[in-house]
């Protein structure tokens, strides 16, 4: 099997998907001839032309409202907002429309929409563009969220999320673009609401979303030269959530320390935390642990930024003092 | 006034009860020693009754929680008009000297724990369980998986915590099993109640009247049935009381041999001659059977074969 990068697999997913359906397009700022700040999107316009490759105006609640009334009207845009950040200017389109207007029109209209955008810090991107804001969409009823954490989630997530019939959210880690992966040249979806479990494990269970997924697999290597045996399971999508997956798991360790980019407080974190142990606490030796990025805005000076996300050392030091007994915080 | 009806403490180790049923429902009129509640605990599940006559009201378990010992979870009202007064009554503290928790036997137990426990050679009519000392007061903190293994195992946590075991403590220090490492009491009695009861009657069988004495001796020191599994020295093992056996019972009584010690299972208890009397031997793993326990039943046991009219009481 060949290896690509994230951003290969991303502009192979929405190639073969504009092939397969006349009726998806790509709007966004920079989509075309510039192909996106991270060349996401290069040579779509060359194959697609400018009708289905459309650069917009900076103007996201413009060009994101457009495209959901495309989708209620039959096409199924895929929208490129440049960076997770900007998901605030786009919150009524998404939120009050996108999201509700299947339900308000008693189902007689769709919204066939995939919005794809970024998360992720440690990229000198300072506070305004280094929000992981997965949490905020996610909280919202009628809006499916997928965190693909390499390029083969990122392939096949989003050829099934250009087929739902449902808006999605699309998080891609800005740090992954040019990390590759084996991706196989023949077509494959990855169904939502099916979690991955990357490495199996007896003692602590590690979930990991987006790119914390390696992060909670560094931690297990590091763990398992002391001994200690993690298991790591992927989400691949926030919303649905694979809750048996989890739950088996956390019955089977007791340990679970949940990893996640956004802020701590509020967070992805805190929901997954709370469906362990609202569903298999009596199995659990130990609290459930969040591990989000510190809530504070992102900070530029590189020093004090890598301080702010989860890391592996972090993770392992957790599941030690999981593994030891030792409180994590006051009894 | 109304009487509170409490989570009764069934057993020593007990710190709270699961409602399994309510037998009254909120407005019906019950009269003392009406059943209440069924209520489940790590040992049993048994009916409590009412210590008053009067309406019920103000009904705040439901079926199915959790209830800690001493916690209001019901009142009892002089009149049918005050059942809608305290339908929602708050949980306030109120608790006058006269009201006394429903317990199934609340006077005798509740005095006794005011003093030090006391092997009594002339006991009175009732000595419970709880004349023991409580191994420890407070709550033991343990995660949520060491607490429900401890109760699948029969493994008390409050035993484990005054043992050592630091807390929170958690799964892996909990016992592996409850199995092996039995601890033994032994007990002698007089023998001459016993023998001329075995001579009044040709159909009077040792071996059943032992483990008759053993039924009664455990419905008194833990409020519940229990079956006794008579194991024969030919091998064969004859359940008594019940479907299932919370107690085997050996009788040597007819041999040379004096004692047995099981290398597993449940609590054992062995009958032997000594001299003119007998010699009771009780072989129990602590994690199923705390030694406070253990000791009262061996001791009521040794107190029936000694004078088997209270066997009647």
């Amino acid at each position: 099997m060949r290896s690509i990068t994230l951003s290969q697999a991303v502009n192979e997913a929405i190639a073969e998907e504009m092939r397969r359906d006349e009726t998806v397009f790509l709007i966004g700022e920079d989509v075309a001839e510039a192909g996106t700040p991270f060349k996401v999107t290069s040579g779509l316009v060359e194959e697609f032309g400018t009708d289905r490759v459309i650069d917009t105006p900076i103007a996201e609640p413009g060009f994101m409202g457009l495209a959901v009334g495309a989708a209620m009207t039959g096409a199924r845009p895929v929208v490129d907002l440049m960076f997770g950040d900007f998901l605030y200017l786009v919150m009524d389109q998404l939120c009050n429309q996108a999201a509700k207007t299947h339900y308000m029109s008693g189902g007689k209209l769709k919204v066939p929409l995939v919005l794809r955008t970024n998360l992720g810090a440690t990229r000198r991107s300072a506070a305004q563009h280094s929000q992981s804001l997965q949490a905020l969409v996610a909280h919202i009823p009628g809006l499916k969220v997928a965190m693909p954490s390499s390029a083969y989630e990122a392939k096949g997530l989003m050829k099934t999320a250009i087929r739902d019939d449902n808006p999605v959210v699309i998080f891609e880690d800005k740090l992954m673009y040019q990390d590759k992966a084996l991706v196989p040249e023949e077509e494959y979806l990855i169904p939502f609401g099916e979690a991955n479990v990357l490495r199996e494990g007896d003692d602590v269970t590690l979930v990991g979303t987006s790119s914390m997924r390696q992060v909670c697999e560094k931690a297990a290597e590091i763990l398992a030269s002391e001994g200690i045996s993690a298991e790591v399971i992927d989400p691949r999508t926030i919303v649905p959530l694979d809750e048996d997956t989890l739950l088996a798991s956390a019955r089977k360790t007791s340990r679970v320390i949940v990893v996640d980019e956004g802020h701590q407080s509020y967070g992805v974190t805190a929901e997954i935390a709370a469906r362990i142990n609202e569903k298999a606490f009596y199995h659990l030796d130990a609290p459930v642990i969040r591990m989000g990025a510190m809530d504070v805005p992102v900070p530029f000076s590189p020093a004090l930024e890598d301080l702010t996300v989860p890391t592996p050392d972090g993770v392992a030091e957790n599941a030690r003092k999981l593994m030891s007994g030792e409180m994590i915080h006051a009894a | 006034m109304p009487h509170e009806v409490k989570m009764p403490q069934l057993g020593m180790t007990q710190d709270s009860g699961v409602i399994v049923a309510w037998l009254k429902a909120a407005g019906d009129a019950v009269s003392e020693g009406d059943a209440l509640f069924e209520v489940e605990t790590d040992k049993a599940t048994m009916e409590v009754e009412a210590q008053t006559g009067g309406f019920l009201a103000g009904i705040r378990a439901s079926e199915g929680e959790d209830v800690p010992v001493g916690d209001v979870i019901a009142l009892i009202v002089d009149n049918e008009g005050e059942v809608t007064d305290h339908a929602a009554a708050p949980n306030t503290e109120t608790a006058a000297p006269e009201q006394e928790p429903a317990a199934a036997e609340p006077g005798p137990e509740a005095s006794d724990e005011q003093t030090p426990p006391a092997p009594e050679p002339a006991p009175p009519p009732k000595p419970g369980p709880n004349a023991a000392p409580t191994p420890a007061t407070g709550k033991v903190l343990a995660s949520p998986k060491a607490k429900r293994l401890a109760l699948e195992r029969g493994i008390d946590l409050a035993m484990l915590s005054a043992q050592g075991v630091s807390e929170p403590i958690h799964a892996a220090d909990l016992p592996r099993a409850a199995t092996g490492g039995h601890s033994i009491l032994t007990a002698s009695t007089t023998g001459a109640a016993m023998d001329a009861l075995l001579a009044s009657s040709d159909a009077a069988d040792r071996t059943a009247l032992f483990a008759a004495f053993a039924r009664g001796a455990w419905r008194m020191i833990f409020d519940s049935e229990a079956g006794v599994a008579i194991r024969a020295l030919d091998g064969t093992v004859t359940v008594t009381g019940a479907d299932s056996a919370a107690l085997t019972l050996v009788d040597l009584c007819g041999t040379r041999l004096t004692s047995y010690a099981p290398s597993a299972g449940g609590p054992t208890l062995t009958a032997a001659r000594q001299g003119d009397g007998y010699a009771l031997t009780l072989a129990f793993p602590e994690g199923a059977l705390p030694m406070p326990q253990a000791a009262a039943l061996l001791d009521d046991i040794a107190a029936r074969v000694e004078d088997p009219i209270r066997q009647l009481l």
